[in-house]
């Protein structure tokens, strides 16, 4: 699989990863990879952080829309 | 979450209950000051509104338990009620270690907020409304109070274990279920013991009563023992019936 951003660009470049929202693949300079902290517990149990986070992969463009939140 | 947070978390949440359910039946306490009653099982509550003011008092609960769940239940649980707390722990879902921290904190955040509603309402609302403490109604004995406490608090285990313990549960709809449950028990079991349910409710108004020369201690025991063996026995049958 190839980039797809790199291929609008007239790039080819190979794929290292998907992108877990838009599912376009994506190469090294425009992937994003985060690690999401994640909790468990609700009522009635206190919540707690997890002591492994879990990594996420986005897209620069889907991480961009995340972070304007 | 740290300990320290837990317990303000706690301490919080059972001052709001106190201060917007036991305050409730303060209000309406106050406002029937003069009206006449039917008969001496009528102590107040009831006189202007019939059951429809112990639905009041049951939906001022409802809410107010269903507001501290949704807002605090991630910080500490929001258990709110010591009764609740002792029945995780002996369901070995909940440390001994953070037994005794849970219930001081809850015992401390009901007299808060005993005391925050008489700062707000003045002392009528411990002459004319008593707090809002709990004691049995007239005719009602001390083993009919401790059986229908048990019974009440039973419920409301249940509902809490089939709501929210277990994993199987709808997620989202713990706070509303559990507060109309509350409300529920109210209507009925209000006018035989107050329905506490709740050792912490009972305990902050019979402070601040205190406080006032109005002493109903003798009846604490009912407030104890009948919501712990009532949440007890409901989280060890919900095990049962509820396992493999």
């Amino acid at each position: 699989m190839k980039c797809y951003i790199c291929a609008e660009q007239g790039r080819d470049r190979e794929a290292v990863a998907i992108c877990i929202v838009c599912g376009m693949g994506v190469c090294m300079e425009h992937l994003v990879r985060k690690d999401v902290e994640l909790w468990r517990g609700d009522y009635p149990f206190p919540a707690r952080k997890l002591k492994k986070a879990i990594p996420r992969i986005l897209c620069v463009i889907c991480n961009e829309a995340y972070e304007e939140g | 979450m740290t300990l320290v947070k837990r317990f303000l978390a706690e301490l919080v949440g059972t001052a709001l209950l106190v201060f917007f359910g036991a305050g409730s039946a303060v209000i309406t306490l106050m406002i029937a000051r003069n009206a006449a009653r039917p008969n001496e099982f009528n102590i107040g509550i009831g006189a202007l509104g019939g059951i429809g003011d112990w639905l009041g008092i049951g939906m001022a609960f409802a809410l107010i338990i269903a507001a501290v769940i949704y807002s605090l239940g991630r910080v500490s649980g929001a258990h709110i009620n010591p009764a609740v707390t002792i029945a995780l722990w002996a369901t070995k879902r909940f440390p001994a270690s953070d037994v005794g921290p849970y219930i001081m904190a809850q015992l401390t955040g009901a007299t808060i907020g005993s005391a925050l509603f008489l700062i707000c309402v003045g002392s009528d609302a411990a002459f004319v409304g008593g707090m809002g403490a709990t004691a049995p109604f007239p005719g009602i004995s001390y083993g009919q109070a401790i059986l229908a406490e048990a019974i009440g608090t039973f419920v409301l285990m249940l509902v809490i274990m089939g709501i929210a313990v277990d994993e199987r549960a709808p997620p989202g709809f713990a706070g509303l279920v559990i507060g109309l449950t509350v409300g529920g028990i109210i209507v009925t079991i209000g006018n035989i013991t107050g329905s506490s349910l709740n050792p912490a409710r009972t305990f902050g108004p019979y402070v601040v009563d205190s406080m006032y020369g109005i002493n109903l201690w003798q009846f604490f025991p009912i407030y104890v023992i009948g919501p712990i063996a009532g949440a007890v026995g409901a989280a060890l049958l919900y095990d049962y019936l509820a396992g493999e």
